[in-house]
């Protein structure tokens, strides 16, 4: 089998995007759906308390003192809001364990026209949802070694964080305070990726159980820094999407509920861009998965009682 | 990965290199001594009650400053006195027993006392007009040392003087609470034996003398003050007054004497690494330009800049409203920023420290420049007007923090006083009445003794944000200019005396023009607040009246055909004030046409609520309490009311809180 290399995985994001490009937009449906919901339950308890109250136009116009009154008039209501952004995100962890398993799926089988696609996103969305939440679990002690790292070193340099003076004594400590943690969080990260690619592309010939899938795949990783490159650049260009959108829409006010609509649709295109960068590095790693020897076969047993 | 973690390392390594270490001390030249008068212009200010000189020696490696004091003291009341208590303010470091650790539970203002950092006071001896004395702690359980006196023989008759001669050590706490050391950086105040004040009207008086609590500052009388302080002669020394004599001393030692006159307090810094800026400020009287000199580590010279173009202004535009600044320096110290929490942002006169210093203080984030502003500003409202800071803490920090409002906005511009910076802008009223509570949250009036609140939060709302409101509703309530001219009248009637609050109210009363009572009654001796909200607002169609109309041959039924609705609309808006303080209110009706109502509801006796009625041609829109922010004492939160809802605004927070949740989904799933 030819080698693939980090161009290979690069080249290969973007013609899984334009070949499944349904399949992109259908999972961004879905995610926007959970948005469009926590738009909408945020709206109606802001409105609740705020709907009689010009100050909170004021405030979500950009006035800071406005902003600050409003927070403190309404602190309950705030809570409630995080409440909502939580539960949100929390919704579509949960539903990202059926489409990651559905996109690697339509990747790895490469299925051709709407319905056989569709067949195999719901096909292996379904068949690798509880392996994804059994390995989420032994992740587990992976996040856990990242927080670690992150609270060890922002007490470290806690004290530089406080006292800093200057742009370099700020980016300096936060280097130290967060840097060994994102490249912890970018390997664990990295390792579940492919660890769900194995899931995805043995599943009906080797079945292979979520711990021993994750110690692969951090094996396969470690062994192969061209992995960690390749999803570094994904989130590089997530970022660049992120702060670029944001360094436009300066200076951008949207009034009205025009003004809303017309927002909320400008970072709906900013979240599937987004997305493709997202979907392109899945493409890039199934590529890659492909070439990964096989895991050992499960053999099942079956035992006959005499009775 | 592997160049990953070289790349980390050489950051590390780097942020690591460039850490505050300023190598070691270095002798420095022998400073010029100050050439200049203590006072700028003109003879004595003040009666010169306590007068002091002082001869000290910091040991700078166990932090201990050896001295001897010699206090002329003089009777200026007109009763006999038999007793002479003496703060020891740095016995409140000693251990956990003293009021002020009880009280503060060994934190204030975010510092925190170290264990290994006690300070105290050793008065080694005390002879008053050379017959020795022995110093007796005022508290009987003996718990708290901050306050001890002399009985003495015979007493002293009104106009009469003794002179004190008091030999002392000091062991200087670990810096959390305005004065100490934090390793090479020495901030010394209430460092000495000082005498109390004696206050009340002739027949009555006493000693205020009280134990030092964490809540509360100082009250001394004013007088001059000779001090020789001997340092290492690495050390550079900023102190109190001007400069009048440097000499090398045995020992690696130098000696340098200040002069101070008119002053109530003295203090010092001495530290090995300490740059100095200068510059000028003019007090506009026609005498000579106070020299503006900030103290700061080499780290800090952005910020010193920041403090010194704020100290220039402070003191232009203060001696503007209040009066000149009399004496010839100004220094503030900007202390190392592991030490600003503990000893900076604080007063004495001729000398502040301040602090704020911070790379998240962007330029245009005023913070550092606000902690300059406030402590220069003290050298007025409490450095001439030396009002009691323990029994009321408002009448320097309060009026203080009023006054400067007013500079913040003269110097960096009336809507972005407080911040500037990308885009964000908040006056600095607006942003302090935005962030404090609401006053009949607190379970204190404005006028409490600073030990008598229930605790610090409560002592800090109340002491500053409250008092700045307050005066801050007066002035928009009876006008800028004419308040501004009140208040500089005040300045000047009590400067280098001790005023009380009764003197400030009946001052503002007489240069007002008018009984204040109703104002400052409830506002500073009463709990509670102002509490304006719309209760309800209602419009219904205009129309002659129907029923039965008139009597005998004249009455008429009259029904919605002979009365029917004219289009125009009959509005009532009820407005309640469910707080303690009554004010006049003026309120503003908005209607659909555009147009606007306005009238004023006169709230000053017990009336709480109020019924407006108005026939209009169009529907009303929006009702506004004190359009135009006059009512600072009231969180303006709810002063406006649309009368119809409008959920646009909510819908665009739905859809940008929204967008922060779709980028949190995106960095946890696909």
């Amino acid at each position: 089998m030819k080698a693939v290399g980090l161009k290979d995985m690069i080249v290969a994001g973007p013609r899984g995007v334009s070949r499944y490009t349904g399949t992109l937009f259908a999972v961004f449906v879905v995610q926007s759906l959970v948005a469009i919901a926590v738009m909408l339950a945020t709206a109606l308890v802001l409105a609740q308390v705020f709907s009689h109250l010009p100050v909170f136009d004021d405030a979500v116009d950009g006035d800071l003192i406005a902003l600050v009154e409003c927070v403190r008039f309404a602190r309950a209501s705030m809570l409630a809001v995080l409440g909502i952004v939580l539960g949100g995100v929390a919704m579509w962890q949960l539903a990202s364990w059926f489409l990651a398993g559905g996109i690697y799926g339509v990747l790895a089988q490469r299925p051709e026209g709407r319905r056989d696609t569709a067949r195999a996103f719901g096909a292996s969305g379904a068949s690798t949802y509880l392996a994804y939440a059994r390995l989420a679990l032994c992740g587990i002690p992976g996040w856990l070694i990242v927080l670690a790292a992150w609270i060890a070193c922002s007490g470290a340099v806690a004290t530089r964080l406080e006292y800093a003076l200057t742009t370099w004594d700020l980016v300096s400590s936060l280097i130290i305070a967060f840097g060994p943690a994102a490249l912890l969080w970018h390997l664990a990260a990295t390792v579940i990726d492919y660890a769900r690619v194995e899931l995805t592309l043995r599943d009906d010939t080797h079945a292979p159980g979520a711990a021993i899938a994750y110690g692969r795949a951090l094996a396969f990783v470690v062994r192969r820094p061209a992995t960690l490159v390749h999803g570094l650049l994904g989130h590089l260009a997530w970022l660049a999407i992120t702060i670029g959108s944001v360094w436009l829409a300066q200076g951008h006010p949207m009034y009205g509920a025009e003004g809303a609509i017309t927002l909320f649709v400008l970072r709906q295109g900013v979240a599937l861009a987004r997305m493709a960068v997202r979907f392109g590095v899945l493409a890039g790693q199934v590529e890659l998965g492909r070439t990964r020897p096989a895991p050992p076969r499960r053999v099942e047993v079956k035992v006959q009682s005499e009775a | 990965m592997r160049h990953a973690l070289a790349t980390f390392a050489v950051l590390a390594g780097a942020a690591v290199a460039c850490g505050h270490d300023h190598g070691p001390a270095h002798v420095r030249g022998l400073p010029n001594k100050d050439d200049k008068p203590a006072l700028r212009t003109g003879a004595a200010r003040s009666p010169r009650l306590a007068n002091y000189k002082i001869d000290a020696k910091l040991d700078a490696s166990r932090h201990t400053i050896s001295a001897s004091e010699t206090l002329t003291w003089t009777n200026g009341g007109s009763d006999p006195v038999d007793t002479l208590p003496f703060h020891l303010y740095l016995n409140a470091f000693k251990n956990e027993q003293s009021l002020f650790m009880r009280s503060s539970h060994g934190s204030l203002r975010g510092a925190h006392a170290s264990d290994g950092g006690w300070g105290y006071i050793d008065v080694r001896s005390i002879a008053v007009d050379g017959v020795p004395y022995q110093l007796r702690f005022t508290d009987p359980a003996k718990l708290d040392q901050t306050v001890a006196e002399v009985k003495l023989a015979a007493p002293i008759p009104p106009g009469g003087h003794v002179t004190i001669d008091i030999s002392f050590d000091d062991q200087l706490p670990e810096v959390f609470a305005r004065t100490g050391y934090k390793g090479d950086f020495h901030m010394i105040g209430q460092w000495f034996p000082k005498i109390g004040v004696r206050v009340g009207p002739p027949g009555s008086e006493r000693w205020s003398c009280e134990p030092f609590h964490s809540n509360s500052e100082f009250f001394a009388d004013f007088g001059v003050y000779d001090v020789t302080l001997t340092v290492p002669s690495t050390h550079g020394v900023a102190a109190t007054g001007v400069l009048v004599a440097s000499t090398e001393s045995p020992g690696g030692t130098r000696t340098f004497t200040y002069h101070a006159e008119d002053v109530h307090d003295f203090a010092w810094m001495a530290d090995p690494y300490m740059d100095l800026v200068k510059g000028t400020a003019d007090p506009g009287d026609g005498g000579p330009p106070v020299e503006v000199r900030v103290y700061f580590r080499g780290e800090q010279r952005e910020y010193a800049h920041r403090h010194l173009e704020a100290a220039i202004g402070t003191i232009e535009k203060m001696s503007a409203e209040y009066g000149p600044y009399p004496w010839s320096i100004m220094s503030v110290i900007d202390p190392p920023v592991d030490a600003a929490a503990g000893a900076g942002g604080m007063e004495y006169p001729t000398l502040v420290t301040t602090g704020g210093d911070s790379v998240y203080a962007r330029p245009g984030m005023h913070l550092p420049e606000y902690v300059t502003v406030h402590e220069v500003g003290h050298n007025w409202f409490q450095g001439m007007l030396a009002s009691n800071e323990t029994d009321e803490a408002w009448l320097d920090e309060g009026v203080n923090e009023w006054a400067d409002g007013k500079v913040m906005d003269e110097l960096y511009g009336v809507r972005t006083g407080a911040i500037d910076w990308l885009g964000w802008q908040a006056e600095t009223y607006a942003l302090r009445r935005a962030l404090a509570d609401d006053p009949a949250h607190i379970p204190s009036p404005i006028a409490t003794a600073s030990y008598a609140f229930v605790d610090t939060s409560a002592y800090h709302e109340a002491t500053y944000a409250s008092t700045m409101r307050a005066l801050h509703t007066l002035e928009l309530t009876v006008g800028s200019a004419r308040f501004a001219a009140a208040m500089k009248a005040y300045a000047q009637a009590w400067a280098f005396k001790h005023p009380t609050g009764r003197d400030l109210f009946d001052t503002l009363g007489k240069e007002l023009g008018q009984d204040l009572t109703w104002f400052f009654g409830p506002v500073f001796h009463e709990v509670g607040g102002l509490a304006l909200s719309v209760r309800s607002t209602a419009c219904r169609p205009y129309h002659e009246a129907r029923g039965v109309i008139g009597d005998g041959k004249d009455r008429v039924t009259r029904g919605e055909i002979e009365s029917p609705d004219t289009g125009a609309w009959t509005c009532e808006v009820v407005v309640q004030n469910t707080g303690t303080i009554h004010v006049p209110v003026d309120v503003e009706l908005r209607f659909e046409d555009g147009s606007t109502q306005r009238s004023t509801w006169n709230d000053h006796g017990d009336a709480t609520w109020q019924r407006i009625e108005v026939n209009h041609s169009t529907r009303l829109t929006e009702v506004r309490l004190d359009p135009d922010g006059k009512l600072q004492l009231d969180q303006a939160t709810q002063h406006d009311l649309r009368v119809d809802g409008d959920g646009a605004a909510g819908l665009r927070a739905g859809a940008w809180v929204a967008a922060l949740a779709q980028t949190l989904m995106q960095a946890v799933g696909p």
